[in-house]
């Protein structure tokens, strides 16, 4: 059964291969059954944290960018950053979490990050 | 007898083409003042989305479109019988009415563009290294690195962005005359540059489709979807608390008949 609707393109295994890329990296919800509900939950957190972090790194850079941190600044600035990225991976690892899970779905407001 | 809920048309008269939903049920009007609900019975709930399932949904909604305007309801929607259902258009109907009256005599179109972002990458990266503009004084301190590495980073994503906002801006510039409504997404995966659905008077879809033909021998590397006409799934406007429609729902429906096209055909998918 076809629907009548069109659909033209000249590169259809393209289109569903982004397609099902943008819908794999939307977690539906969060797992929170009795067997992963650790996991389910670390992702939740560290989904949260990761976001603090890059906002942070971005409002960062943006200092950087406007010239407005010293010297001493971008040293500190760096240091905290680089110890904060280095503590997610390690939390990642410890939960067996991929960068690309970290991300949730708002629904009608579009993904976390 | 549980009621699988394909659409609301503004519309109270009886169907008399035979159109058949899923498990091949006879699909029907259920009135209420001068609109409708239009619904197949079911016996079970849907446990799994398939390709033919989706597809026999969408039949129905564009069938029904031919001779109404159709509010489509999310694949899967299933009311408990009758009374609920009429106890549901009670509540919205003024809603109901609001988005028939809004989507009256329109379509959907949908329009995706692909662009080659490791390629546009390259040419951003080329281009800051041909500035050669160094904006930390980097010396060893394995701090400022990072900063720095950070930093190209950030060019990099703000030039990335910045282009794909200017792609865009032209693209929109060709299809957004021809339309009553429009919802652009930009980037949901770094190649998928454009995720569009318009909302389109039936007589301007022509001139749509010949912006669409237009664009096409545009910018080279470019690649292009084009879908449609769809009911408007992407812009009925209803309460959350409804559940019959979400953002998220009616893009994930879309999306899945979309793929379910491109798989059934080739040509003209």
């Amino acid at each position: 059964m076809i629907a009548n609707a069109l659909v033209e393109t000249e590169s259809p295994e393209e289109f569903v291969e982004e397609i099902q890329k943008a819908q794999d990296c939307l977690p539906k919800k969060i797992d929170a059954n009795p067997k992963t509900v650790e996991k389910g939950l670390a992702k939740l957190v560290l989904t949260l944290i990761e976001l603090i972090r890059k906002l942070l790194e971005k409002q960062a850079m943006r200092r950087v960018e406007a010239g407005s941190l010293s010297d001493e600044e971008i040293e500190n600035v760096g240091e905290t950053l680089m110890k904060l990225e280095n503590k997610m991976d390690e939390l990642k690892g410890i939960f067996g979490l991929k960068d690309e899970e970290l991300n949730l779905n708002l629904g009608p407001l579009g993904d976390l990050m | 007898m549980k009621l699988y809920l394909y659409g609301i048309i503004d519309s109270s008269d009886e169907i008399t083409d035979s159109i058949y939903g899923l498990e091949g049920s006879g699909v029907y009007n259920i009135p209420f003042c001068d609109i409708g609900a239009v619904v197949s019975q079911i016996s079970q709930p849907i446990q799994n989305v398939t390709e033919g399932a989706v597809l026999e949904h969408e039949v129905v909604v564009e069938k029904l479109m031919a001779n109404s305007t159709v509010l489509p309801v999310r694949f899967g929607t299933i009311i408990d019988g009758r009374d609920s259902l009429l106890s549901m258009m009670q509540s919205y109907y003024k809603n109901f009415k609001d988005n028939l009256a809004r989507l009256h005599n329109k379509l959907e179109f949908g329009i995706k563009v692909i662009w080659p972002a490791d390629k546009v990458k390259a040419n951003i990266i080329k281009v800051l290294k041909k500035d050669g503009q160094k904006t930390l004084q980097s010396d060893n301190s394995p701090s400022k690195r990072f900063v720095e590495g950070k930093f190209e980073e950030y060019k990099i994503g703000k030039e990335f962005d910045a282009k794909a906002d200017k792609f865009i801006k032209v693209m929109d510039i060709f299809f957004g005359r021809f339309a009553a409504e429009k919802k652009l997404v930009k980037l949901k995966t770094e190649n998928l540059l454009l995720d569009a659905v318009y909302l389109v008077e039936k007589d301007k879809q022509n001139d749509f489709r010949e912006a669409f033909e237009h664009i096409k021998s545009g910018p080279p590397g470019l690649k292009y979807l084009f879908s449609g006409p769809w009911p408007a799934y992407n812009f009925v406007i209803l309460p959350k608390k409804s559940g019959l429609l979400t953002d998220s729902q009616k893009t994930d429906l879309l999306g899945k008949v979309i793929q379910d096209q491109m798989l059934v055909g080739a040509n003209s998918i």
